[in-house]
């Protein structure tokens, strides 16, 4: 069966500085894969590449068989991707509702109140909030916010970035109990993460992002039991 | 004392005039983040054109924006794909430098094709005055203030309702963040562009039911919106409208009590003691 996401020999970076070198992974569908990677290995980077926010300077990225290197970000969502930003990236002055709408934005033609109450039923606190500006928000809210919005538009595939990042611990179980659902929904995910402990406790498979490379890559399980993740990452 | 509520009255009714030239710029600067220096002299221009209509094709100026609202909202998508798209990527001082090169540009078309001298329209069906006890209101004036607030309300509610309205709304929050959405957000902001451009098509009709054009209110337009952006700050339209009155009172007080010839000095202090002592303005959020 060909994967869902297929990212072939892709570099990427900021004008001249190039950041990622000749990436190369794959997400199956109803998979969920983990990049895990210290700060500043590139793996925000790789998100934006993905949705074209930073353009490729070489390689193809498949989303089910179709290169979408080329294609506008808006045109990628619109194939059903979600990619949730790093820090949440929400509408700061939109109120949580509207936020949610505008993940809609994609089926706006056959709007369906039902998408809303599905993404509530998940995140009661959402409800609670509803009329609320999306600035007003605690952290953990505004993270389950920004899944929700990107849930809003009905995906195939969401992408994560570093849900856990600005956090206060206690609410880093509660997003990834959030997350565990999405994924006995059945949802293809690919989540990026430096908390390496919690990302491989959701994922099944996870690859190693390291300056630029991949360095590594294999079931959770092998990973979290190989030397060189417990010395450099887990500090064992 | 009746000569100033006199005053006050008048300074209102331009008030809201003056609030709906402002909303156009702070559409565009809330969005895109480019401060249209041109956009006095879109005004200036859509004044001239319906003084055109008027005197060649004898349309009320009260009717003309039927014409001139879709041929500056056409300008300004023309304007935002010829000029600022390219600049977007660019330091701000380029966006200025462009946008101050539009607005020379248009001041010498309008002083080459309609000349120096003020332009006015003879006639318009909303004329005469009415009259509240021992005061005395121009009912262009009047009805010119009425159908100001209403297209304030209209954008208000386009952009609280509406997908596109709501679209402007997301992409001035957070772009990249919209096109996630699957927000185009270049027709977003050339969208954004048309309509603030556009508004003044509807201000330049107004203000010719009671007044006349000539080459230097461009700039005088210009600054009183940059002076009423700067007094409301981002993200509030009530703030806006209060702001376009405050700046309208203020200028007829000083023509009523110090010298005609004053009221853009006012304008000009104003300015500056916003900025000095509220960058961000009354009513903008943080």
């Amino acid at each position: 069966m060909n994967p869902m996401l297929h990212v072939n020999e892709i570099s990427s970076g900021y004008g001249k500085i190039t950041i990622l070198r000749d990436i190369n992974f794959q997400v199956k569908e109803n998979e969920v894969v983990a990049i895990i990677g210290s700060n500043g290995a590139g793996k925000t980077t790789l998100l934006k590449t993905i949705s074209n926010l930073i353009p490729a300077t070489t390689g193809k990225i498949l989303f089910q068989g179709k290169d979408i290197v080329k294609f506008p970000p808006h045109m990628i969502t619109q194939l059903g991707i979600a990619h949730i930003p790093e820090g949440g990236k929400l509408f700061a002055n939109m109120t949580v509702y509207e936020n949610l709408l505008m993940g809609t934005y994609n089926h706006r033609k056959n709007f369906q109140k039902s998408v809303l109450e599905e993404i509530y039923q998940i995140f009661p606190v959402l409800k609670k909030r509803e009329k609320q500006l999306a600035k007003t928000l605690s952290g953990g809210e505004k993270q389950m916010l920004s899944i929700g919005r990107g849930l809003a538009s009905q995906p195939k595939f969401i992408m994560l970035d570093e849900p856990s990042q600005g956090i206060a611990p206690k609410l880093v179980d509660d997003i990834y109990n959030k997350l565990s659902i999405l994924k006995e929904k059945g949802l293809t995910i690919l989540l990026i993460e430096q908390n390496i402990n919690y990302a491989l406790h959701l994922a099944e498979r996870a690859y190693v992002l390291e300056n630029g490379k991949i360095v590594m890559d294999g079931s959770s399980e092998e990973l979290l039991n190989s030397e060189h993740i417990k010395k450099h990452y887990l500090g064992l | 004392m009746e000569t100033i509520i006199q005053s006050v009255f008048s300074g209102i009714l331009m008030g809201c005039i003056y609030a709906l030239i402002a909303l156009g710029l702070s559409l565009i600067f809330g969005v895109m983040n480019v401060v249209n220096f041109a956009h006095g002299n879109f005004v200036m221009l859509s004044m001239y054109f319906t003084f055109w209509a008027g005197s060649l094709y004898k349309i009320d100026a009260i009717f003309s924006p039927i014409i001139t609202f879709p041929l500056l909202f056409l300008f300004g998508i023309l304007v935002y794909h010829g000029l600022i798209k390219q600049t977007l990527q660019e330091h701000y001082t380029i966006q200025i430098a462009v946008t101050v090169g539009l607005m020379t540009f248009l001041g010498a078309i309008t002083q080459l094709v309609w000349q120096a001298r003020p332009r006015a329209l003879a006639y318009s069906i909303v004329q005469g005055t009415i009259r509240f006890g021992s005061y005395t209101i121009a009912l262009s004036r009047l009805i010119s203030a009425i159908i100001s607030l209403i297209i304030i309300m209209i954008i208000s509610y386009f952009l609280a309702k509406t997908w596109p309205g709501m679209a402007i709304r997301a992409t001035s929050d957070d772009s990249n963040a919209a096109s996630l959405m699957g927000i185009n957000f270049q027709r977003t902001y050339a969208l954004a562009f048309a309509l603030g451009s556009g508004l003044t098509a509807i201000a330049g009709g107004l203000l010719m039911t009671f007044q006349q054009v000539d080459p230097t209110m461009g700039l005088r337009f210009g600054l009183l919106s940059f002076c009423i952006l700067a007094l409301a700050g981002l993200g509030s339209i009530t703030g806006l409208v209060i702001s376009g009155l405050i700046v309208g009172i203020s200028e007829s007080l000083a023509m009523t009590f110090w010298d005609p010839r004053a009221r853009t000095l006012v304008i000009y202090l104003i300015f500056i003691l916003v900025l000095w002592f509220k960058p961000r303005g009354i009513f903008g959020r943080k």
